[in-house]
């Protein structure tokens, strides 16, 4: 098992942090080859395997140390309930998770909120930080597309990530209040684990 | 004119009503899923046993609480006074059919001839835990971390296991000379220690021992310190028990600050042998919340084979006076969540539509039984604590909607009537995790 005792980091397989996080482990001076149809990619100067996993089962693997590393965006992160250390908060990929509104909407400020319809992805987060503003509202939880659900009737708010606020204008959209703001985080797990120093060492 | 009864009941006993009742349900489904989440499983006895079957099992002073009468046909009856010995008489009947070990967890009322005073009723329940058919400390163990599971699931941040070992105390006493007769008469009296003074606990004991052998009892008794000082201080005695049972409590996960080395714990019960527990909340001044240990020869007074069993009865009424003075009780829900108007005979077929649709999605919902005004449909609802209401009269119906009011805000809302159990689900207010 020659796998087992190198030093695994996941980073996203495909998506807005999958480019970044990569060079982000080039600048740490690791060396590979990327692959497109490979989930692993050794490095060819450390005892190190790049992992390319999905983003959201990214927080849940290191928590119970199937991998050593992984980085996320937060709002990835603190959506899942899991133990991690971030060890790091990596400057890039910033973006923030926000409650918008359609345009001309009756909802003008955050306590216009209260009963109100709001889809999202983030559910955890969302009732994290209404009960923080003592808001009680129905929470339509959605995969995916969430700004087309006030079109269709099916929410009075999304609540979703932006980054430049481009899609949420396409879709008639405007920012209400800020859930939260996100970059990309290093972490590991809790758990301690020999070899890690290997990383460290970068 | 017709003479009424009054509507009253006995001292010590209680009506409940569904407020109330609300309450007691949601700290009985705590406890019991904690039960249930370590493998045991329930079971029921009579309220109502032979006299000789209870009488005579828990000492002189708890035998006098027992309540017990004569049946139509002259038999001699006794009330349920706790649900170990009816437990015990139980396995007696039922080992060869049961899987051994045994572990079983029972929630049933007691009834005690006691004078009814805060957190003390003649009516009562009573959930107990119980593993019998194993010597093994690992049930002490498994039942100290049920203890703990069951009141941190409550929500109380402050509480400890007050523990002692029946067998060392067994040990200091033999040590000083006592005879194993007089022992169980001794130890009946340290219990009172913690309720009454030092000084009142020795007057009691100078019938039975020597003023010096009563001065040192008392100075190891009453010894303040850590568990492990404690321990330190007793390493003349039998103190194994004690320590091996600290080390598999430290690897069920039971964090140490919970447990308490009381040496002043004997329980008063006659029946205890080895581990004692009683479990004690902080800020609350209430007493024992929790109390057990481990019992090896109870069985066998009914039966030719001995049993070992370990268990712990909850003091259901005082864990719920505790939370009700703690504020613990924020999350409790009426069983009614939506009601459904009735707004008139048109409409009536849609609402119990609505009705079905809610209850098929999971969510507890009535309708009003008259077309009444909508004013006295919502006084209803607010006075069973109902937190919201769906309208839907000919309007509504036409464009496939349905307004529904969260009592709490006042703010009404109308959404497509195929809506309302995502919307009622989602709702934060519903405790979604």
């Amino acid at each position: 098992m020659q796998a087992s005792n190198r030093t695994k980091i996941a980073v996203q397989k495909r998506g807005r942090l999958a480019e970044p996080s990569l060079s982000f482990l080039r600048s740490l001076g690791l060396r590979f080859n990327l692959n497109e149809r490979n989930l692993v990619t050794p490095c060819e100067n450390y005892d190190i395997d790049i992992l390319h996993l999905r983003d959201d089962d990214i927080p849940e693997y290191v928590c119970r140390s199937v991998v050593d590393f992984g980085i996320v965006g937060e709002n990835v992160l603190y959506e899942k309930n899991v133990h991690v250390n971030v060890i790091k908060k990596l400057g890039f990929c910033p973006c923030s998770l926000v409650i918008a509104v359609p345009r001309g909407s009756q909802i003008k400020a955050l306590e216009d909120l209260e009963g109100e319809r709001i889809a999202t992805s983030y559910p955890r987060l969302l009732v994290h930080f209404l009960e923080e503003k003592g808001i009680n509202a129905a929470i339509i939880t959605i995969k995916g597309s969430i700004e087309v659900t006030p079109t269709l009737n099916l929410a009075d708010a999304i609540c979703d990530i932006t980054e430049t606020g481009r899609t949420l204008k396409e879709h008639n959209l405007v920012p209400l209040v800020t859930v939260l703001e996100s970059q990309a985080v290093l972490m590991e797990s809790s758990f301690p684990r020999q070899d890690k120093s290997r990383f460290f060492s970068l | 004119m017709k003479r009424l009864i009054a509507p009253r009941i006995p001292k010590g006993t209680r009506d409940f009503l569904p407020k109330e009742m609300a309450k007691r349900q949601f700290v009985m489904e705590k406890i019991k899923s904690v039960f249930i989440s370590f493998g045991y499983g329930t079971i029921e006895t009579p309220a109502l046993e032979y006299a000789e079957t209870l009488l005579g099992q828990y000492g002189e002073e708890d035998s006098k609480l027992t309540y017990t009468f004569k049946d139509k046909g002259g038999r001699e009856i006794a009330l349920r006074y706790d649900q170990t010995v009816p437990f015990a008489r139980f396995v007696a009947a039922h080992h060869k059919t049961l899987p051994m070990p045994f572990k079983r967890y029972q929630i049933s009322p007691v009834w005690r001839a006691d004078k009814p005073g805060r957190g003390r009723f003649r009516e009562f329940y009573q959930c107990d835990v119980d593993i019998i058919g194993t010597k093994s400390l690992l049930a002490e163990g498994e039942i100290t971390k049920v203890v703990h599971r069951v009141f941190e699931s409550l929500g109380f941040d402050g509480f400890v296991i007050k523990f002692n070992s029946r067998r060392l105390i067994n040990s200091v006493l033999t040590l000083l000379d006592i005879p194993t007769r007089r022992q169980c008469e001794i130890i009946r009296v340290l219990d009172k220690l913690g309720r009454i003074e030092r000084e009142g606990v020795a007057q009691e004991l100078a019938s039975l021992l020597s003023e010096q052998a009563i001065e040192t009892l008392l100075d190891i008794i009453t010894a303040q310190g850590t568990n492990e000082q404690k321990i330190g201080f007793l390493s003349q005695y039998d103190t194994k028990e004690i320590e091996d049972f600290l080390t598999i409590c430290d690897a069920f996960g039971v964090p140490r600050e919970r447990l308490v080395f009381d040496l002043s714990l004997a329980r008063g019960l006659d029946y205890y042998t080895g581990i004692v527990f009683e479990a004690f909340l902080e800020n609350v001044a209430i007493g024992a919340v929790c109390a057990g240990g481990r019992y090896d020869a109870l069985c066998s007074l009914f039966s030719e084979e001995k049993f070992s069993g370990v268990g712990v009865a909850f003091g259901f009424d005082r864990i719920m006076l505790a939370m009700e003075e703690l504020n613990l009780f924020h999350h409790t829900k009426l069983n009614s969540r939506v009601l459904v108007t009735y707004f008139d005979e048109s409409t009536l077929k849609n609402s119990l539509e609505i009705l079905n649709d809610l209850q098929n999605a999971g969510i507890s919902a009535e309708i009003y039984f008259e077309p009444e005004k909508l004013g006295k449909q919502l006084k209803y609802s607010d006075k069973k604590e109902i937190p919201f209401v769906v309208i839907c009269g000919p309007d509504e119906i036409q464009r496939g909607e349905a307004t529904i009011k969260v009592m709490r805000t006042g703010k009404q809302k109308r959404i497509p009537q195929n809506q309302l159990t995502s919307y009622l689900n989602g709702y934060t207010y519903a405790g979604i995790k």
